[in-house]
């Protein structure tokens, strides 16, 4: 931990980086009560009002919501859902990931043939079928779905990286101890693989933002009126030309965010691998 | 070669039964849809008889396992069945067409993108820590980091609605060609672009980096070789490796996007397609987009795999054992 803010102070990408995942925490924690506008009032006087105007920061949209408070509402529930999908697929990655891998034989054929097949349809394209055929997303639905194309990519890592400690002799001397294979693999394992599945956590926090965001894009996602910020970028393309705040300023959030969270993530990777 | 040989024809089996399973797959996953097709073809006024004689001619009454087996064997000799929402159109009449557009489309960004994103990737790692380097590092983190419709956004902003240069939505006028209306396919093939050169570029700088600090490289250099000779002819054979393999892997994304692209733009590609059939539940159609784009992944996956280990000698060689 000291090493991470040792590193960190030399680092100034990486303090941009944490500065912009913090500050869009508290525009989600606390950014509602601090604007005045909420994000389904429509100003019926103010449509398309520029960024500025009449009290409306970020300006309004077609409707006359205020582009600001709808962004501000759109951080909750995109940053619940990634947080929630990266925790999720990362959790189950480790634990089919581990048992396959572990355990070998006909059970590591039979997961890697499995991942496989899930994995022969794009991440996207797998989520965005089973939502639509679904219908009206939940953050729950959503959360469980994305997580779902998630899994192969997260259970191959954590296959990997358990067979490079398999073969450890403190793997052997806790068989000969006679510990039972689950002590082994959570207690004995886990610890020391942290850091690839750290890494891979904090990459996957980022790619579910940009699957979230594009889901909400092409309106699987969350169903109005949750402010979602990629169903913002379709709902105003059509006023794009007139006014351009209203596409623009939720693509730049979302850019924000990603962007400053792979800045995030391949710090901590540089660190990790480092420690080593 | 015969070893290449029958590694293609295990990989082509394990591809034939994936899809195969796959095919059953995604027959399951439409079959939960929630609603009932025949009240959909009908309408909501639709009286319960009309309703239950449509359901037994169509034949919705019979066992999973049928219904299956009817489609599959329908999907092998070509017949895709009809769309539902188009109210009897064959599928055949609407989804090549809009594959044809796809095609075009994801090749143009394919031509864009590769030399592109190789070339700046070689001049990144050729140097190392420069500012040259840490401006490319830092845009391909940026761009790949972008969802491609906010890329696609911003250069609509820039291009279509500033410049003028480019039209903002991607129609084809009714009673003409893709050919006569090239300029729809610029933007949308931009903005995939600027994902895949952040992915590409970010692999072929960090191979080229590897490649140029090992020891045949400096023994070149040490034997007095022009640099730009060395670089193109004995480091970049190497470094080209990981690359192809990235650029396979990312066809998965390439299909991922282009749906989002296609949608962004209104461009009429399978992606836009399979938008429409998911929003208008229309089953068939759903059914067919996601078989053959499962069908073109796999494909791109094997023969990114294939043309790896033939460009790989040591596991040409070996035949695939590592």
């Amino acid at each position: 931990m000291k090493y991470f803010f040792y590193q960190l102070k030399k680092s100034p990408l990486a303090m941009v980086g944490i500065a912009i995942i913090v500050f869009w925490l508290i525009a989600a924690f606390a950014g509602p009560s601090m604007i005045s506008f909420t994000h389904t009032e429509m100003d019926s006087m103010n449509q398309m009002v520029a960024p500025g105007e009449y009290g409306h920061v970020l300006g309004t949209d077609s409707l006359g919501r205020d582009i600001l408070s709808r962004i501000v509402y759109g951080s909750r529930s995109i940053l619940t859902v990634a947080l929630l999908t990266s925790i999720f697929s990362t959790v189950v990655g480790i634990l089919l990931g581990f048992s396959a891998g572990y355990f070998g034989g006909r059970l590591d054929t039979a997961f890697l043939r499995g991942m496989d097949i899930l994995m022969a349809i794009p991440p996207l394209v797998l989520s965005m079928v089973i939502l639509g055929i679904l219908g009206d997303s939940s953050i729950a639905s959503l959360t469980i779905i994305v997580s779902i194309a998630f899994v192969p990519a997260t259970a191959r890592v954590s296959r990997g990286v358990l067979l490079t400690e398999k073969s450890q002799e403190y793997v052997s001397a806790a068989r000969i101890r006679g510990e039972n294979h689950l002590y082994i693999m959570f207690v004995e394992i886990l610890p020391n693989t942290m850091g690839p599945i750290i890494v891979e956590a904090t990459a996957r926090f980022a790619y579910s933002i940009m699957m979230v965001a594009s889901l909400g894009f092409l309106g699987v996602g969350l169903q109005p009126p949750t402010p979602d910020w990629g169903m913002m970028v379709i709902e105003n393309k059509p006023i794009i030309a007139q006014a351009p705040w209203a596409v623009l300023f939720p693509a730049l959030a979302i850019a924000s965010l990603v962007i400053a969270i792979s800045i995030f993530s391949d710090f901590v990777s540089k660190v990790l691998i480092h420690e080593r | 070669m015969k070893r290449l040989m029958e590694m293609f024809l295990r990989r082509l089996g394990s591809l034939l039964a994936t899809l195969v399973v796959m095919s059953f797959v995604i027959f399951l996953l439409v079959e939960i849809m929630p609603g009932d097709v025949a009240q959909m073809i009908l309408g909501q006024s639709a009286t319960e008889e009309a309703v239950a004689a449509l359901r037994e001619a169509r034949g919705l009454n019979d066992p999973l396992l049928e219904r299956y087996g009817r489609w599959i064997s329908g999907v092998v000799v070509g017949d895709l069945g009809d769309s539902i929402y188009m109210q009897g159109v064959s599928i055949n009449s609407i989804l090549w067409r809009k594959v044809g557009h796809s095609i075009i489309l994801a090749m143009t960004a394919f031509i864009i993108f590769v030399p592109l994103s190789i070339f700046f990737g070689v001049l990144a790692g050729v140097k190392e820590k420069k500012p040259t380097d840490s401006i490319i590092s830092f845009f391909g983190l940026a761009t790949m980091a972008l969802p491609e419709f906010v890329s696609g956004v911003i250069l609509i902003t820039v291009f279509a609605v500033q410049l003028k240069w480019f039209p903002i939505v991607s129609v084809i006028p009714i009673g003409e060609s893709i050919w006569q209306n090239l300029n729809i396919v610029v933007l949308p093939a931009l903005s995939i672009t600027l994902v895949m050169f952040g992915y590409i570029s970010r692999m072929q700088r960090s191979s080229m980096i590897s490649v140029m600090n090992s020891d045949y490289i400096r023994a070149a250099t040490l034997k007095g070789m022009p640099r730009r000779y060395v670089i193109f002819r004995h480091a970049l054979k190497n470094a080209m490796l990981p690359t192809i393999t990235i650029i396979g892997m990312n066809m998965g994304w390439l299909f991922g996007g282009l749906v989002v692209v296609e949608t962004l733009f209104g461009f009429p590609g399978m992606g836009s397609l399979l938008m429409t059939a998911i929003k208008t539940r229309d089953v068939p159609l759903i059914e067919a987009c996601v078989l053959l784009i499962t069908v073109i992944y796999s494909v791109s996956t094997m023969i990114t795999d294939i043309m790896y280990s033939y460009l790989n000698p040591r596991i040409r060689y070996q035949g695939g054992q590592k």
